[in-house]
């Protein structure tokens, strides 16, 4: 055997296990999930006719999917910029070398390795109406006793809340890095033309930390559009459809109505719009690569 | 190292691995396999329905010398699990399917109808049976299956409370409201701010689930969710609108029941908290193990034009793919069921057989036998194969007009909206 | 100066305590008794502690299996996480060092399918488990985890890093490629492989989706659905939820405060988050 053969076998012979798991169970449900999406496939029914894009078209007209498009948006809304806000100041506090700095990350960092069934768990009782540490102390400082998740106006803004105390500590982690990253020369140079505090960090800060930023809000935005868990745990979707996400929707009209091809177009227009943002992010960070070299 | 090394790790795949794959005593092995001359049956009672059903199936087993194998699953559960072993195998012999999910199994053809059955033997007397009851588990003109009860809700009441309200018979005993005028008079006089903080802790009435109470009340007001042959969307007539603003005025304008959100309304009944509650038959147990509770059972007031009140049942049905020997099994163990009904109607249900509700066994149950007089006008969710599709938009209109987030002509117009989409589809 | 200093520490705790009071709450309401749990003024300290809720999970352990949904999360996530990193450390080797022909298109038809989000292939992945009969079962909850593209990417391109003397070296030696993988490239790359265990594990621990329609028996269920169910049907019943929580909960807090370097160093090297 010549050592190119060999070298070949052990090169098939290394990713095939991969290969074969990587076919049936991510390649070919993309495509099958694309077959079913054309289809009127219902879990029961003895025929499943092909209907070519009449799901997609049904899609259009379905204002519950519109709904459900608007409030994953506004979950992003609610999450992507003030979510980086906050891991961007933690980030900021931990770069100013304080004493039980490690300390302070680990805490921050904690919710992240929950589990979401955790954090809703905990939520939901945080919120709770009537026993809700968060309504007890709000009532001592003479405030409302709100529904936090059984009203329509407030049961988005409590799922983006909690949604932010989950993940906020991930995104620290990187922004810390970018901060780190930055030589202290440049503060100095900007103290010496007397910039200050916030100049500084207009002008020095901001612009070096610009791939962290842009890396850390466009993953956010992607991470936000397949919201599910937070909504399908602590309200169904509710109050009045309020928070009924994309991806929720996908699941209630698969897996309660067993309608799978119309799930799967829910399924598939979701895909175009994530990769919709992934090419912006692409785009974006090209354009920064040429900013650099012009 | 912090971690095992990556031999460990190798070493652990190659333990785990052949373990996993070889099927073996790690693989849950489903329950799938027809052994003959066992029977399974799936059901969702848990609880003390569950121990009531137990018992009578050991009897039947000693009765017939077959053996069955009984499976509870929670309804939370149930229909998922059901659904998914009739598309993909692992079906059970006989299976308990509500009167209103009966309608989708049976249009996608995945049930076996029972008529041949039902002619061929002789011992069944189907006029013992009421009629409306049985109509229910009927689906374009066959029968699929044979309803083993009907459980309607009806007016539970806490006894003490009237009485301390002075809401007393001429006996002296506490008297249930039959109208609509005496309920709101008897709620009023329930509901008290007793610690003085200005909002009412004890209710006259609250709403359990919102859902049947709401098919109680339009039904009483003449109205339904579809139009009469079950094609398009009938949500949003005004006799529908007329008794959610009845509803919702209990809640806003007579302050007779709480806001539904983020109130335990059942267990406020059972604590004494609230005083009425309209709800199922088969509530009855939660209440006989809830210490030191004086309650009773009538038939829903009259709060609409004509009586009415919500009902289910539960249905016993085979699945279409079962072979000839195991159909004639299985009918033996419906046939048992139907025929002992009056056991089953012991922990909280009402058998829909005449002679079985004549029963001096039977009309010594207290409950039970309010509620039976609620029988013949007992309403039915839409027996639509559409049923579950448009369930959430009622839901969802129900809770928009007792919360107050929309009127209810605006939350019915907008579920008359939805519901017609969905019908509109084939 | 020393005040500035002194506000941003008093912010910082503060913020430190908004972090974990939720989830020490956790904690403390797990030794409530039922008495203390609907109190108008909630307690953050047990007043009678108890250990009732952790011993009513045993007991309740035959509607609600606890115990059970705890060992296949740990299955789960142990037999899950170890062959992943076997499978994509062999194929992150050959797509690395390896020359075969087709490897480049091959590497970038993986690399392309890292922008579909997980929950495009649910519905597919479902009706493929129910073909094969896996529904229900440990593959279901094991088998499609295994193929994750972002571990032979990340391996990739660690093993682009290792200098290609130590191998030449090893084959003038007469070494096989698999003996090169195992020899040279494994020790070498195990700092990236621990990373990627570690993530992989608490991925697989918390993931709800999957779980979610993999399997539907109750004795099949990983913790996170486990709970889920447990949520709704015992909604008066706080502190044992609550207790259920921590039990599916310190696992994670304990591989994270063991491997906290291996994690932070791991998100801002990858991007990853848990």
């Amino acid at each position: 055997m010549t050592q190119r053969t060999e070298e070949r076998l052990t090169a098939y012979a290394f990713i095939a296990p991969y290969l074969a798991l990587f076919i049936a169970f991510l390649a070919a449900p993309v495509a099958y999930g694309l077959y079913i999406s054309l289809h009127d496939w219902h879990v029961l029914g003895q025929s499943r006719p092909f209907v070519g894009l009449a799901n997609y078209a049904a899609l259009l007209q379905d204002d519950l999917f519109h709904r459900a498009l608007m409030n994953t948006a506004y979950f992003a809304l609610l999450t992507v910029i003030p979510g980086n806000a906050v891991s961007l100041l933690l980030a900021l506090a931990l770069n100013a070398r304080v004493r039980g700095e490690t300390l302070f990350k680990t805490l921050y960092y904690l919710p992240v390795v929950l589990s979401v069934a955790v954090t809703a768990i905990i939520w939901r009782w945080l919120y709770s109406t009537e026993f809700g540490i968060i309504n007890h102390y709000l009532s001592l400082l003479g405030g409302p006793r709100p529904a936090w998740l059984n009203s329509p106006a407030l049961a988005m803004p409590s799922l983006a809340v909690m949604s932010i105390w989950w993940g906020a500590g991930g995104n620290m982690l990187i922004y810390l890095a970018g901060l780190r990253g930055i030589p202290d020369e440049y503060y100095e140079a900007a103290r010496m033309d007397g910039a200050g505090a916030l100049a500084r960090f207009r002008h020095v800060t901001l612009p070096l930390l610009r791939p962290a930023l842009l890396f850390c809000l466009v993953m956010s935005l992607i991470g936000s559009s397949q919201v599910f868990g937070q909504s399908y745990i602590l309200t169904g979707g509710g109050p009045h459809y309020s928070t009924l996400t994309v991806v929720l929707y996908m699941y209630q009209t698969g897996f309660s109505l067993y309608r799978m091809g119309y799930a799967c177009a829910v399924a598939y227009v979701l895909f175009a719009l994530v990769l919709g943002l992934t090419v912006i992010q692409y785009r974006l960070v090209a354009g920064r690569r040429e900013d650099m070299a012009a | 190292m912090m971690l095992p090394t990556l031999r460990r790790t190798a070493l652990a795949i190659g333990v785990c691995l052949p373990v996993l794959l070889s099927g073996g005593c790690l693989r849950q092995a489903p329950d799938t396999v027809a052994e003959p001359g066992v029977l399974r049956f799936w059901n969702g009672f848990t609880g003390p329905d569950g121990a009531t059903m137990e018992r009578i199936v050991k009897r039947f087993e000693k009765d017939t010398g077959l053996r069955v194998k009984m499976q509870i699953i929670p309804w939370a559960t149930y229909y998922d699990k059901l659904t998914l072993s009739l598309a993909y195998g692992g079906a059970p012999d006989v299976f308990i399917c509500h009167a209103n999910r009966l309608a989708e199994f049976a249009r996608y053809d995945v049930m076996r109808p029972v008529d041949d059955l039902i002619s061929a033997d002789e011992g069944l007397d189907l006029r013992d049976m009421l009629p409306n009851i049985l109509a229910a588990a009927r689906y374009d003109g066959k029968q699929f299956g044979i309803p083993l009860d009907c459980h309607p809700q009806g007016l539970y009441y806490n006894e003490k409370l009237f009485r301390e309200a002075g809401l007393v018979g001429p006996d002296g005993r506490a008297r249930p409201p039959a109208t609509l005028a005496e309920f709101l008079d008897a709620a009023r006089r329930l509901t008290k701010d007793t610690d003085g903080d200005g909002r009412p802790d004890r209710w006259g009435f609250a709403f359990t689930w919102l859902r049947t109470n709401w098919i109680t009340f339009i039904s009483q007001f003449g109205g339904s969710i579809l139009n009469e042959d079950l094609t398009r969307s009938a949500i949003n007539q005004p006799a529908n609108v007329e008794a959610t603003r009845l509803m919702a005025d209990m809640i806003t304008r007579y302050r007779i029941a709480p806001k539904p959100e983020g109130f335990d309304s059942w267990m406020g009944f059972r604590q004494g908290r609230v005083a009425m509650a309209i709800e199922g038959i088969y509530m009855l147990s939660s209440l006989e193990e809830q210490q030191g509770l004086a309650y009773a059972g009538a038939p829903v007031p009259q709060f609409g034009r004509r009586m009415a009140a919500w009902g289910g049942s539960h249905v016993m049905c085979m699945p279409r793919k079962l072979p000839d020997d195991r159909v004639r099994l299985a009918w033996r163990l419906i046939r048992y069921l139907s025929d002992n009904s009056l056991d089953w109607a012991e922990g909280g249900q009402i058998p829909i057989r005449r002679s079985l509700l004549k029963d001096p066994r039977f009309r010594a149950m207290r409950v039970q036998s309010a509620f039976a007089r609620e029988l013949p006008y007992v309403v039915f969710e839409p027996a639509s194969h559409k049923s579950t599709e448009i369930m959430p938009f009622y839901d969802a209109a129900i809770e928009a007009s007792l919360l107050g987030i929309q009127s209810p002509q605006q939350a019915l117009d907008e579920a008359h909206r939805r519901i017609g989409q969905v019908m509109a589809r084939p | 100066m020393k005040a500035g200093r002194i506000a941003l520490h008093l912010a910082m705790t503060a913020a430190a305590i908004a972090f974990v009071a939720p989830v020490a709450w956790m904690l403390v309401m797990s030794f409530l008794p039922e008495s203390e749990i609907f109190q108008p003024v909630p307690h953050w300290w047990p007043e009678h502690p108890t250990w009732s809720n952790y011993l009513e999970l045993w007991k309740r352990a035959e509607e609600a299996p606890v115990p059970r949904w705890f060992f296949n999360s740990a299955l789960v996530a142990a037999v899950g996480t170890s062959s992943y990193l076997l499978l994509s450390s062999m194929a992150a080797y050959a797509f690395a060092r390896l020359n075969f022909p087709g490897r480049d298109p091959l590497f970038f038809l993986i690399l392309a399918t890292l922008v579909i989000p997980g929950q495009v292939t649910i519905i597919p992945v479902f009706l493929i488990l129910q073909r094969l009969g896996w529904f229900n079962t440990y593959y279901a909850l094991i088998v499609q985890g295994l193929s994750g593209v972002f571990g032979v990417f990340l391996l990739r391109q660690f093993f682009l890093t290792i200098p290609r003397e130590l191998e030449e070296a090893a084959v003038m030696d007469g070494c096989t490629r698999a003996a090169i993988y195992r020899r040279i490239i494994l020790p070498i790359g195990k700092p990236a492989i621990a990373t990627l265990g570690i993530f992989s594990f608490l991925g697989s621990w918390n993931d709800f989706m999957l779980p979610l329609i993999a399997v539907n028996e109750n004795e099949m269920r990983t913790l996170p659905v486990g709970l889920m169910i447990f949520l709704g049907r015992y909604t008066m019943q706080y502190g044992l939820v609550m207790a259920a929580a921590v039990v599916a909960t310190i696992p994670v807090i304990i591989i994270f405060l063991l491997f906290q370097r291996h994690i932070i160093r791991g998100v801002v090297l990858t991007g990853l988050k848990g």
